[in-house]
């Protein structure tokens, strides 16, 4: 999954760290989360939802296997 | 405008800091602050076990002396425990993904000391080296994911 929460972060000017205590979780897994190292549960995306006002599908963008479903 | 590109990547330079978080720091505070009177007392009973417990006598007294530094193992491993509650799901996941290779690697060495023992293989202290194998196994573990 894709997503763009670093650009997002900038954009407010917050640390990592910031961004961490805001949402209650370690730099270190923000750090993983922006690397695309780590998708986050159903909660933490709807906090970051909320964090950035926005929708989790504006923020977060499945790749193409995380579509690859069988009807 | 090249100011302003230069204010700019001062700005994501410090914004890339690596500092830990407020509430990094608490947890890594609440953790030390259980673990180290853990560790201290262990210290302490074992050394007054060896110093005292007449481990190479014969008295049954010994026994008890020899299970006294158990007590604050089992107040560090409650410290850990808690320790996973107060961790976010990421940090969770990978440190009990290094404790699941840890349990592993002490199943493994378990089996095959004991099975090595009943094999007539004379080991000393053989329930040290599943203990070592253990905490290298989930120390090696938590290293190379904390690179990641």
């Amino acid at each position: 999954m894709r997503n763009d929460l670093r650009q997002r972060r900038e954009e407010r000017a917050w640390t990592q760290a910031q961004l961490a205590d805001r949402l209650d979780v370690s730099r270190q897994t923000v750090n993983a989360l922006e690397t695309g190292r780590y998708d986050p549960s159903l909660p933490l995306a709807f906090r970051i939802a909320a964090l950035f006002e926005a929708p989790i599908e504006a923020i977060f963008e499945p790749d193409g296997a995380d579509l690859d479903v069988r009807r | 405008m090249a100011t302003g590109v230069g204010q700019a990547r001062v700005m994501t330079s410090n914004l890339d800091t690596r500092a830990a978080s407020t509430g990094d720091r608490r947890r890594s505070r609440a953790y030390l602050a259980e673990f180290v009177p853990g560790i201290a007392a262990y210290v302490l009973l074992l050394s007054a076990a060896l110093l005292w417990g007449g481990f190479d006598g014969t008295s049954p007294g010994r026994f008890v002396w020899a299970l006294l530094p158990v007590l604050p193992m089992i107040w560090i491993a409650v410290a850990v425990l808690r320790h996973l509650r107060r961790l976010d799901e990421y940090q969770r996941a990978r440190t009990l993904s290094g404790l699941g290779a840890g349990f592993a690697v002490a199943m493994l060495a378990s089996i095959a000391l004991g099975i090595l023992q009943s094999a007539g293989l004379e080991l000393e202290g053989s329930g040290f080296w599943i203990y070592a194998l253990g905490m290298a196994t989930w120390g090696i573990s938590a290293a190379v994911t904390s690179r990641r």
